[in-house]
């Protein structure tokens, strides 16, 4: 009756078992960042905001999330700030290599609720990398939705992100306001943290959503300029970053009191996470 | 409800060795701890709760996920599984392992735990409250499910509940068992009746009161308190019978060409528990970290896998190195309440 020790249970699925990966193309687009676009076996069947599990063999794995749109083709694109072991390996793979990668999980922004509506995007720093997924799904079907507005802040001008896109953004009728924490030489635009984008903005409280994505320094700030601008917790939708180890709700990590960011976030509405001490 | 003597449950026991991995209750450096049992002179029952809990048997501190040959770029998923039997559970560990069941098949469902959970036959055994035990406030000092069998020792001999099945049939097989009597299914009741009256530890609220209790506790002044004296080791975490948090890493073999990717027991009290790569943690303090702690065990984690994290068996007051004590922290917590 004994089976042997570390038998295979054939009918039992590993959730932790990711698929394969192939870059095919790694771009530096700042000292810190490099944006990479992997070829996968089958779609990634995911909505804007999500994140996927990524992983290498001997370097563990990181939550990252999807910065291309939903699409029928095998494809994803992210964008990895160096910050860790894995974060530094993924930056020397080169096209060809292979990256394991788990999900999509969580839940993302909701686009289709925000139809007919004007939206304020407010992206600092890496922000924007999650928010380029909501961005280009929206501009198209850019008819669905009222105006665009993206406010981008970032430290310095060199760590901008995705700056030939924010052109094509602004050519589809999006503005685009970007400011830097600091003054530098070969910056002629704002400068000042992006709250200050906010301040002077006319917002029709009536017909406008809100979507924050950044270090979780900037949310409280940007929060308190949405609110003078008597924005709705409602409408105001931001993505909450957490250490997260297993992306199903078990590992623990990413628990914001009674809530877990893996399973009923990343993506909150302002109004369900706004009470839970810790979230923001 | 049958009665084995003591002589059949030498047999079921010696039963058990010869057709699983059997674990149970043996004495480790003076203290009652889980281990293998060969032999019948090795299992040491114990009236009170063992130090550390069983849950490393259905949920190993560290186990393999996953096996890649980096040379090869491939992976495979492991989950694996023997039969094995774990006696000497008390009625908390039993609620405890329940908990756990809810925990790994919620949403997706975790294939090693739930692969190993199946073919663990779990013996339950009846204790006797220590001064730290405070099960009965919680309402674990009975069990009605997630047993296969549990044992009630009466004079000459045990009851046995079965609680499936393969209980049942172990029994039938191992045990020349009879019916009990009514007068010790009278007896059975009698004695739950006395060991009610020997905890040393209550709460001074109903256990269903609690997590409403708590979430009106995110300002008590009682985390900054056992917060500046708590040394942040974690081993509350490990001998807790409900902590399921995990950490995953890569383990690399020196000719860096396999690597495994292991999952290990980790603890919401250790400093990095909820840091992100960027630097932030979004618990800094000890005292956050011991509020999340206590509010996981009787409120965050309540409503989505309806029932109390905490079973009362006192394994995290017992052990820890500076003496904060999770009855004495709740009822602090129930009076603060009473007040406002």
């Amino acid at each position: 009756m004994r089976s042997s020790a570390n038998q295979k249970n054939a009918e039992a699925v590993s959730p932790y078992l990711p698929a394969r990966g192939t870059v095919e193309k790694t771009v530096a687009v700042t000292e810190k960042e490099r944006f990479f676009s992997i070829a996968l076996e089958t779609p990634m069947d995911h909505t804007p905001g999500q994140f996927v599990m990524v992983g290498l063999p001997g370097y563990g794995e990181a939550p990252i999330s999807i910065s291309s749109p939903p699409s029928d083709e095998p494809r994803i694109e992210l964008c990895v700030r160096a910050a860790g072991n894995l974060t530094r390996a993924l930056h020397r793979l080169n096209p060809g290599d292979t990256v394991w990668i788990r999900g999509p999980f969580g839940k993302g922004f909701p686009a289709r609720e925000m139809e007919g509506k004007d939206i304020i995007f407010i992206a600092g720093g890496i922000g924007l990398a999650p928010m380029r997924s909501l961005i280009k799904t929206v501009i198209g079907r850019k008819k669905a939705f009222g105006s665009l507005t993206l406010l981008y802040g970032v430290k310095s001008p060199e760590e901008l992100l995705f700056k030939d896109e924010l052109g094509i953004w602004r050519e589809n009728g999006m503005d685009v306001e970007i400011t830097v924490d600091r003054p530098h030489p070969s910056w002629k635009g704002n400068v000042g943290v992006v709250t200050t984008l906010i301040g002077a903005r006319e917002v029709d409280e009536t017909k406008t959503v809100a979507v924050i994505v950044g270090p979780p320094v900037m949310y409280k700030y940007v929060i308190l300029s949405l609110g003078n601008k008597k924005l709705k917790g409602t409408d105001i939708y931001l993505s909450l970053e957490r250490r997260m180890r297993c992306g199903l709700g078990k590992c623990g990590h990413c628990q914001i009191q009674s809530v877990y960011a893996c399973q009923e976030g990343p993506v909150f509405r302002l109004s369900d996470i706004r009470h839970l001490k810790e979230a923001i | 409800m049958d009665f084995i003597s003591k002589k059949d449950f030498r047999s079921l026991v010696e039963g058990l060795i010869k057709e699983y991995t059997l674990y149970g209750p043996i004495k480790k450096d003076g203290s009652p701890a889980f281990g293998r049992i060969d032999g019948f002179g090795q299992l040491k029952l114990s009236s009170t709760p063992s130090h550390i809990s069983a849950k490393g048997f259905l949920f190993p501190p560290k186990e393999t996920l996953l096996r890649f040959d980096i040379e090869k770029g491939s992976a495979e998923g492991v989950v694996t599984a023997e039969d094995q039997a774990i006696i000497g559970l008390n009625s908390c560990d039993v609620h405890a392992i329940n908990l756990l069941d809810r925990v790994f098949a919620y949403g997706t469902p975790d294939a090693n735990y739930l692969a190993r959970r199946k073919k663990t036959l779990i013996i339950g055994t009846e204790c006797l409250p220590d001064e730290y035990c405070f099960c009965d406030s919680i309402g674990t000092m009975t069990v009605e499910e997630g047993f296969d069998v549990f044992l009630h020792k009466l004079r000459g001999g045990f009851i046995a509940r079965t609680g499936s099945k393969r209980g049942r049939s172990l029994i039938k097989k191992y045990a020349s068992a009879r019916k009990a009597t009514k007068e010790e299914i009278a007896g059975l009741k009698g004695l739950a009746e006395k060991k009610k009256k020997l905890f040393k530890t209550t709460l001074d609220a109903e256990a269903s009161s609690l997590p409403l209790i708590y979430a009106g506790a995110d300002l008590s002044p009682v985390w900054d308190r056992i917060g500046a004296i708590c040394y942040g080791c974690g081993s509350c975490n490990n001998v807790c019978p409900t902590c399921y948090c995990f950490d995953v890493k890569d383990d690399v073999t020196m000719d860096l060409k396999k690597a495994e990717r292991v999952r290990v027991w980790d603890a919401c009290t250790l400093e990095d528990f909820a840091k992100v790569s960027g630097g932030y943690n979004f618990r800094k303090t000890r005292a956050d970290q011991l509020r999340h702690r206590f509010n996981r065990k009787f409120r965050y984690l309540a409503d989505r896998f309806k029932g109390l994290f905490c079973v009362g068996c006192g394994r995290c007051s017992r052990t820890c190195l500076v003496r904060i004590n999770i009855a004495e922290v709740t009822n602090e917590i129930v009076r603060e309440s009473k007040k406002r």
